[in-house]
C-alpha cells in the first residue's frame, strides 16, 4: 500500500510539475526578460534568470512620464504611465460603482416577490449575449457626435454596462444565502427596505460584495476594444491601448516592450492572487448556485 | 377580502420597490447596450459610409444580401470557425485533464489551484504582446528551445505561414481561457461522490471505464456550460488578432471579429460593418442554441 502511494504521489507530482511550468512559465519569462539587456536575449541557451538585474526599461517607463520628451525615450514609454493611472481610474470607479448599482439590482431580484421578476433577470442576463463588436459601431458614432468621446468616464459606464448582469447575477445568488430571519427581524424593529439593505444584507454579504468587486476591476482594466475606438489622444489611452501600440510597432527595442506588457499585469495578477479565495468562490457561484 | 387587499398593496409595493431598486442598473445597461444594438440594426439596414457623407439611405436587407453571396463573409466565417473548434476542443481537453489533476488530494494543490489565477488574469491583449514575444523568429525563447533540442535547424516565424500560425493562435488565445474551465470542471468533478468510484473499484472497473463510464457522464452537464460559453466567446475574438497577426499572414487569421474591425474602422463603411456584426451575433446565438439543444437533449438520455 506505501509502496502504491509512492508510486501515485510521483506521478501526480510530474504531472503537477507540468502544469506549474505551464502555468506561470510563460509569464515569468516575461518577467525575466524585462530585466535583462536586449542583447542578452538573444544568448543560447536562453539566459534563464536576469544577470546582472537591469532596471534600465523600468526607469524609462518613470523618467518618460516626468521629463517627456527631453527624456529621449520611445513616445509609448512616455505615454504609459499616464495609461496606467487612467486604467486605475476606470477600473476602480467601475469595481466601485458596479457593486453599489448591482446591490440594489440584485436586492429585489433575491427577495422580493414581484411580477416580471424572471423576465428583469432574463433581460440583464441576455444584455451579454449580443458581441460587443456589433455594439462598438454605434457607440462609437454616439459618442463622437455628442462629444463623449475621448473621455474616461464614457469607458467607465461602457465597462459597467459588461459587468453589471454579472454582478447582478452573483449578488442575487448571493443575497439568496443569507437567511431570511435575520431580515425579518429588522424589519420588525422598523428598518424601511433601504435600510435592511445597507445595515442588514450588505454587511452580510461582504465575501459576495469583495468577488464582485475584484471581478468587475479585472474585467475593466483588461478590456480592450472599446477603450482603442474610444481614445483619440494618449490623455485617454488605458493601459491596453498603449500595450497594443507597444506590440504592433516594430522599431521599439524588445526590453521596452516586455517591460510595459509586466508593468501593465501587476494590478490584476496581484489581485487574483490576494483575493483568490473570493474570486474562485464568485467564479463558481453563478454556475453552482444557478 | 381584507387580507387579499392587503396581499395586493403590498405586491405593488414590492414592485414598485424592485422598480426603484434595479432602475440604475437597467438604466446603464439600456444606455450601453439596448439603444446601441437598436442602433446597430437601424445601420445595418442604411448604405452608410463616412467617407461618402450625404448619401446615408435606407437600403432594406442589401447589406445582407451583398455579404451573403460574397467570399468576403464566407471566408472569413470558415477561418472563424476553424479557430474557435480548435480553441474550444484545446480548452476543453486540456481542463479536462488539469481538473482530474487538481481533483486529486495531494500537498501543494491548493498553491497550484491559486496560480492558475494568473494566466486568467492577464489582460488579452498582454497575452497577445507574451506571445508575441515567445514565438519571436530572432529573439523567441521556443526558436531557441526547438534549435537547442534539434527539432529545428534554423529558426522559424511560425505566425507567418500557414498551418503553423493558425495552431499558435489557437494555444495563445487558449491559454488565459484554460483557467476558468479548469475551475468550472473542477467545482463540476467535486459534485461526484467518491462512493462511486469506490463501488466501482470494488466490481473492478479500471481507471479508464471509471472515467468513461462515471467521470464523463456525471460531469457532462458542466461540460455542456464550459464548452457552450467557449464557443461563445471564441466566435468573437478580437483582441489578440489584433496585437499578434493583424489579419494576415495575407488573411489566413482574417476572422469576421477581424473583417468587422476593418470593415468598420478603416474603411469606415458602417453600414456594411453592422450587418456583417449582425449577422456573427445571429451565428453565435444560433450556436449557442444548438449546442444547447444537442447537450442538453445528451444530458436527459
Amino acid at each position: 500500500m506505501h509502496q502504491h502511494s509512492r508510486l501515485r504521489l510521483t506521478i501526480i507530482y510530474f504531472f503537477a510539475a507540468v502544469l506549474l511550468i505551464g502555468t506561470v512559465g510563460p509569464f515569468l519569462w516575461l518577467v525575466s526578460s524585462s530585466f535583462q539587456y536586449e542583447r542578452q536575449l538573444l544568448n543560447r541557451p536562453p539566459q534563464w534568470l536576469p544577470n546582472p538585474i537591469v532596471l534600465n526599461s523600468y526607469r524609462e517607463i518613470f523618467e518618460g512620464a516626468v521629463l517627456g520628451e527631453e527624456s529621449g525615450v520611445p513616445y509609448q514609454s512616455r505615454i504609459f504611465l499616464g495609461s496606467f493611472g487612467n486604467s486605475f481610474a476606470i477600473a476602480g470607479s467601475v469595481a466601485v460603482i458596479a457593486v453599489v448599482v448591482g446591490s440594489l439590482a440584485a436586492y429585489p431580484l433575491a427577495r422580493l416577490n414581484f411580477r416580471g421578476r424572471n423576465v428583469l433577470l432574463f433581460g440583464i442576463l441576455a444584455s451579454r449575449l449580443i458581441p460587443a463588436l456589433s455594439l462598438a459601431i454605434p457607440i462609437v458614432l454616439v459618442a463622437k457626435q455628442i462629444g463623449m468621446s475621448d473621455r474616461l468616464i464614457t469607458l467607465v459606464f461602457i465597462n459597467l454596462s459588461f459587468v453589471l448582469p454579472y454582478v447582478i447575477w452573483l449578488l442575487q445568488s448571493y443575497f439568496k444565502t443569507i437567511p431570511m430571519e435575520l431580515e425579518d427581524a429588522g424589519r420588525i424593529d422598523g428598518c424601511s427596505r433601504l435600510q435592511v439593505v445597507i445595515r442588514i444584507i450588505l454587511p452580510l454579504a461582504r465575501p459576495g460584495l469583495t468577488s464582485a468587486a475584484i471581478l468587475a476591476f479585472l474585467v475593466a482594466w483588461g478590456e480592450f476594444l472599446f477603450a482603442l475606438l474610444l481614445s483619440e489622444t494618449p490623455a485617454s489611452y488605458t493601459s491596453t491601448v498603449v500595450v497594443s501600440l507597444f506590440a504592433t510597432d516594430v522599431d521599439v527595442s524588445f526590453v521596452s516592450i516586455i517591460t510595459a506588457g509586466v508593468v501593465s499585469v501587476i494590478p490584476p495578477i496581484v489581485f487574483a492572487l490576494i483575493f483568490q479565495r473570493y474570486i474562485i468562490s464568485g467564479l463558481l457561484s453563478g454556475s453552482l448556485k444557478g | 377580502m381584507q387580507s387579499e387587499h392587503a396581499a395586493t398593496r403590498k405586491e405593488m409595493s414590492q414592485g414598485a420597490l424592485a422598480l426603484i431598486f434595479s432602475a440604475p442598473a437597467v438604466l446603464i445597461i439600456a444606455a450601453t447596450i439596448l439603444v446601441p444594438f437598436g442602433i446597430a440594426v437601424f445601420l445595418s439596414l442604411h448604405n452608410w459610409n463616412l467617407k461618402r457623407p450625404g448619401r446615408e439611405r435606407f437600403i432594406g436587407l442589401e447589406n445582407y444580401t451583398d455579404w451573403l453571396t460574397d467570399s468576403d463573409f464566407w471566408q472569413p466565417l470558415q477561418t472563424t470557425f476553424t479557430f474557435a473548434i480548435g480553441a474550444v476542443l484545446v480548452i476543453v481537453i486540456i481542463s479536462l485533464l488539469v481538473a482530474l489533476l487538481l481533483n486529486e488530494k495531494f500537498p501543494g494543490r491548493g498553491i497550484l489551484r491559486a496560480l492558475l489565477l494568473v494566466p486568467w488574469a492577464i489582460p488579452s491583449v498582454v497575452n497577445a504582446l507574451l506571445w508575441k514575444w515567445l514565438l519571436n523568429p530572432q529573439y523567441g525563447l521556443f526558436n531557441a528551445i526547438w534549435y537547442d533540442l534539434g527539432i529545428i535547424t534554423e529558426y522559424q516565424n511560425v505566425l507567418g505561414s500557414m498551418p503553423s500560425v493558425m495552431i499558435w493562435l489557437v494555444i495563445a488565445y487558449s491559454w488565459i481561457h484554460i483557467p476558468l474551465a479548469t475551475l468550472l470542471l473542477l467545482s463540476g468533478l467535486q459534485t461526484i461522490p467518491g462512493d462511486i468510484y469506490e463501488s466501482a473499484i470494488v466490481d473492478g472497473a479500471g481507471l479508464f471505464q471509471r472515467f468513461l463510464y462515471i467521470t464523463l457522464p456525471m460531469l457532462r452537464s458542466m461540460l455542456s456550460i464550459v464548452i457552450i460559453f467557449e464557443m461563445i466567446f471564441a466566435l468573437k475574438v478580437f483582441d489578440i488578432i489584433f496585437v499578434l497577426t493583424a489579419g494576415g499572414p495575407a488573411d489566413a487569421t482574417n476572422v469576421l471579429g477581424w473583417t468587422i474591425y476593418t470593415e468598420t474602422f478603416r474603411k469606415l463603411d458602417f453600414g456594411a460593418g453592422s450587418s456583417i456584426a449582425m449577422l456573427l451575433g445571429a451565428i453565435t446565438l444560433g450556436m449557442a442554441i444548438l449546442f444547447y439543444v444537442f447537450l442538453d437533449r445528451g444530458v436527459e438520455q
